[in-house]
């Protein structure tokens, strides 16, 4: 990959357009689950040749115009939880500047190439990748788990032995929510703000953390979860936008072009929760984000190489990045085209219906 | 027939004054309890409902199919129960399974802490301290419930007709206000309250015939039903097991038509005449075929005020002899006006925008509403999931300043009460349709959109320099810059995109 400037990769046509795309899929993933999209278009940068820690830093920018664009939606409807908000976002602050300290410390202390070619940011990178593999990997095992549960005992919701165990808990001071009606431990919400601010720094993703504790772990109601979700986005992209820009690792050509996608996807995603059964959207969100996690999986070979602590023939490196980009790419047009079809399917039944009353007029 | 509703607090002492009244009166006498027990013979997992209304991190598609079972179940008993015996029904929120049933007399039995947990901790033979918990995790979960299956407080004492505080009343008197009130016209059956009750049961009968039925029971459906006219609403993805409505229900009797409608969302538009030649229906329906949605419309009636005399009222044969004194003058209540045939049958064109709205595959139900905005937050159902709220033209007895007043203020009621954008049919067009004013805006975001992305493409190398300055001071700045543009991009962009698919009719 050449480099216009250090870190910051030359764009042509088509590498542009592959941002766009990866913009555009992420944006559909997004509004079809309900999370920032940030599980694919993270690994999809790395895998176009872009640093990790620009890929991160560039994505948690674009997630900041996005939030800010969706929470208003959701603030109109009374769904956003200040209060509940403004008591996550200081604690995911410090998660946040934990992250991009820990970033920005692996990529400068260099070592190996970056994916695949000579100088500096095998370290980031792999640490990067280790931490999606790990949560990720968590996530979409239990996600297609409860899913694969549900379907088989027709109504079997997800596992809540943790949350019963913390309910169980009692760890004053408690701290009351009018908007989300519930009383959450002041220690339980300063963990998960830690925790949401430490994943988006580190790898762009949030809500898989926020959201579900929110609604399993304090008992908020998925429409005022997901609403506070995204307010708490806005606010956590922008801070994480401040601090990677300030260490240069914003690269505002990727947040433009993946604007350009993800915008326009997102309302397709959203149309799709309209057709699709609950139980699939959340089986084909567990697949897709398993696939992603074994696309990042198969790249991090090359980091351990590059930082001479596994070794292999150096030729296995294209091999193995392409193996994760093409991976990455299946999964992701997979998961669109699946959404894509049941979209048009809908689409088509509603003109078959509306023709079929047109017909039915017409020889009345 | 009469039905006297009483919501309880915990140990408040309601059981006891529904029993007491119910005597006094010779109603018969039916609880919660009794409800619970029926719904679970029927097949309704209703431990698992109330531990997940508890909890809403456990609420999946089969509980809320489970909800809809339960509702439809108690408001068929309760309806049932109603129309044979006069009745006094005691449990939480019974009344809410009634919605815009004017001769159901609702009471709220109340009580102070103290009395409650002295009460607590006699039943319950614990002390202070844990009787005080117990009642307050029995309140919270009761107001769990009332919150999540209706979406309402039961603490709102505007939901009620009367509050009685039991801890400064006794029962015996508690019962003798009451006997009195339930007297009173307002609370006496009308032929309109009727048939709004028989509308409420025969909607609840359809839902659970398709709650019974194999082919239909893990699909969900929202049952409207007026006149004999009932409409079914389902999801897209439920266009499969729609298709078995029509046979579900064919067995079911008390109905002259059945029509299904498929839409993602609904539509709800608050109106006192309804004219299907006019350009706001055209307005509405546009909006409704964009979005895929179902249109319920409720006419609201605010003329005459709330109440009416019944032009036939029953009377009822058990009522008490010391209630009845033929010598005193008759108590109309202050009611002036009676609703007769000819005013019931003046639907303000609400069945002709039904059938219009049926032959474009849009119904979603419609209903009429006699009184103001109280009545009309009654009747509409706060768990439906409404995508748009549309005020016509109500209050059309006022002035042209009082009519515009009284709007706004129902605007701002229905804006607290509904998670919905709440507008009137001015706002309708301007927001939601594609004008020539979207037109502008669409052009000059899009300029402006594409001015920046062509300054940062065609400024690479500068602006990267310039986003990894050496200096502190640089980096600063770079770091604003970024905060800076980047809310104003997705902003314009957004925009662009939002505009582009309300032009597309996509949005």
């Amino acid at each position: 990959m050449n480099y216009l400037i250090p870190n910051f990769i030359e764009l042509d046509l088509a590498s542009a357009l592959q941002i766009v795309l990866l913009g555009f899929i992420g944006g559909v993933l997004s509004g079809f689950i309900g999370s920032g999209g940030a599980f694919f278009m993270t690994p999809g940068m790395m895998n176009l040749g872009i640093p990790g820690v620009v890929a991160v830093g560039s994505n948690i920018a674009h997630k900041f115009g996005k939030a800010m664009m969706g929470s208003r939606r959701h603030g109109e409807l009374g769904n956003v939880d200040k209060k509940l908000g403004a008591y996550l976002i200081l604690a995911s602050f410090v998660g946040i500047r934990f992250a991009v300290w820990i970033n920005g410390l692996l990529f400068k202390s260099g070592g190996g190439g970056s994916h695949g070619e000579g100088g500096g940011d095998s370290a980031s990178n792999l640490y990067i990748s280790a931490v999606f593999v790990c949560v990720l990997s968590l996530v979409a095992i239990s996600m297609l788990r409860d899913a694969l549960k549900s379907r088989e005992e027709n109504g079997g919701g997800p596992s809540m032995k943790i949350a019963n165990y913390l309910a169980r808990i009692h760890l004053p001071p408690y701290v009351s929510f009018p908007v989300a009606d519930v009383r959450v431990s002041l220690w339980i919400l300063m963990a998960v703000g830690l925790a949401t601010g430490y994943l988006a720094g580190t790898i762009g993703v949030g809500g898989f953390i926020g959201v579900p504790a929110m609604i399993y772990v304090f008992g908020v109601p998925t429409a005022v979860a997901a609403g506070t979700e995204l307010y708490l986005a806005m606010f956590m992209g922008a801070f994480g936008a401040i601090n990677y820009a300030y260490q240069g690792y914003v690269d505002i050509r990727l947040t433009l072009l993946l604007y350009l996608g993800s915008l326009a996807g997102v309302y397709v995603g959203v149309y799709g929760t309209k057709v699709v059964r609950e139980v699939m959207i959340r089986i084909v969100t567990g697949s897709v984000i398993l696939l992603c996690v074994v696309s990042r999986g198969i790249a991090v070979p090359v980091y351990l190489r590059q930082l001479q602590w596994i070794s292999f023939d150096q030729k296995w490196d294209k091999y193995l990045n392409q193996g994760s980009k093409v991976m990455l790419f299946i999964a992701g047009i997979a998961g669109t085209l699946l959404i894509l079809h049941n979209v048009i399917r809908g689409y088509r039944q509603r003109r078959r219906i509306q023709s079929q009353i047109l017909r039915v007029q017409e020889a009345t | 027939m009469q039905i006297i509703c009483l919501s309880r607090g915990t140990l408040s002492g309601g059981k006891q004054l529904a029993e007491r009244l119910a005597n006094k009166l010779g109603y018969a006498c039916l609880s919660r309890e009794d409800l619970i027990e029926a719904a679970i013979h029927e097949g309704i997992q209703v431990g698992k409902l109330e531990t997940a209304m508890l909890k809403p991190g456990l609420f999946n598609d089969r509980l809320a199919l489970e909800r809809e079972h339960y509702v439809a179940f108690t408001t068929s008993y309760l309806c049932d129960r109603a129309k044979k015996e006069s009745l006094v029904y005691h449990g939480r929120t019974g009344h809410l399974l009634l919605p815009g049933v004017s001769h159901v007399l609702r009471v709220r039995a109340v009580a102070d802490s103290d009395y409650r947990v002295k009460a607590a901790m006699q039943q319950l033979g614990v002390d202070r301290a844990k009787a005080q918990r117990y009642v307050e995790d029995v309140d919270e979960d009761r107001r769990r419930w009332a919150h999540n299956l209706y979406g309402v407080s039961v603490e709102d004492v505007t939901q009620y007709d009367l509050v009685v505080n039991l801890g400064q009343l006794s029962i015996e008197n508690a019962a003798a206000a009451l006997t009195v009130i339930a007297q009173l016209p307002d609370f006496q059956m009308t032929p309109a309250s009727r048939k709004v009750m028989d509308n409420l049961q025969l909607a609840a009968n359809v839902r659970l015939s398709l709650c019974r039925d194999e082919r239909t029971r893990r699909s969900s459906f929202r049952v409207r039903a007026d006149n004999e006219i009932v409409t079914v609403t389902y999801l897209p993805r439920e266009a499969q097991a729609a298709k078995a409505i029509q046979d579900v229900v064919a067995s079911l009797q008390g109905i002259r038509e059945v029509r299904a409608t498929m839409a993602s969302t609904n539509l709800l538009w608050i109106q006192e005449e309804f004219k299907p030649q006019s350009n706001v229906f055209g307005q509405v329906v546009e909006i409704a075929t964009k979005w895929n949605a179902a249109v319920e419309l409720i006419r609201l009636n605010s003329d005459g005020g709330a109440t009416v005399e019944p032009a036939e009222a029953e009377s009822s044969p058990e009522m008490p002899p010391a209630v009845r004194d033929a010598s005193a003058p008759a108590y109309n209540g202050g009611i002036e006006d009676d609703v007769d045939e000819t005013d019931m049958e003046d639907d303000g064109g609400l069945k002709i925008a039904l059938d219009e709205l049926a032959r474009l595959g849009r119904s979603g139900g419609g209903r009429r509403v006699f009184g103001g905005q109280e009545q009309l937050l009654n009747v509409i159902d706060r768990t439906a999931s409404y995508s748009l709220v549309v005020i016509g033209d109500v209050f059309l007895d006022k002035g042209h300043a009082a009519q515009t007043r009284l709007s706004r203020e129902l605007q701002g009621l229905l804006c607290d009460h509904i998670r919905a954008p709440v507008v009137t049919t001015d706002e309708l067009k301007t927001q939601y349709l594609f004008t020539k004013r979207d037109a502008l805006r669409l052009l000059g975001f899009l300029s402006l959109t594409f001015v920046i992305y062509y300054f940062v493409f065609t400024h690479q190398y500068s602006i990267l320099r310039f986003l990894t300055g050496n200096d502190w001071k640089d980096r600063i700045v770079a770091a604003g810059a970024v905060v800076v543009l980047i809310p104003i991009v997705a902003y314009l962009y957004g925009n662009v995109a939002k505009a582009f698919l309300k032009l597309i009719k996509m949005e």
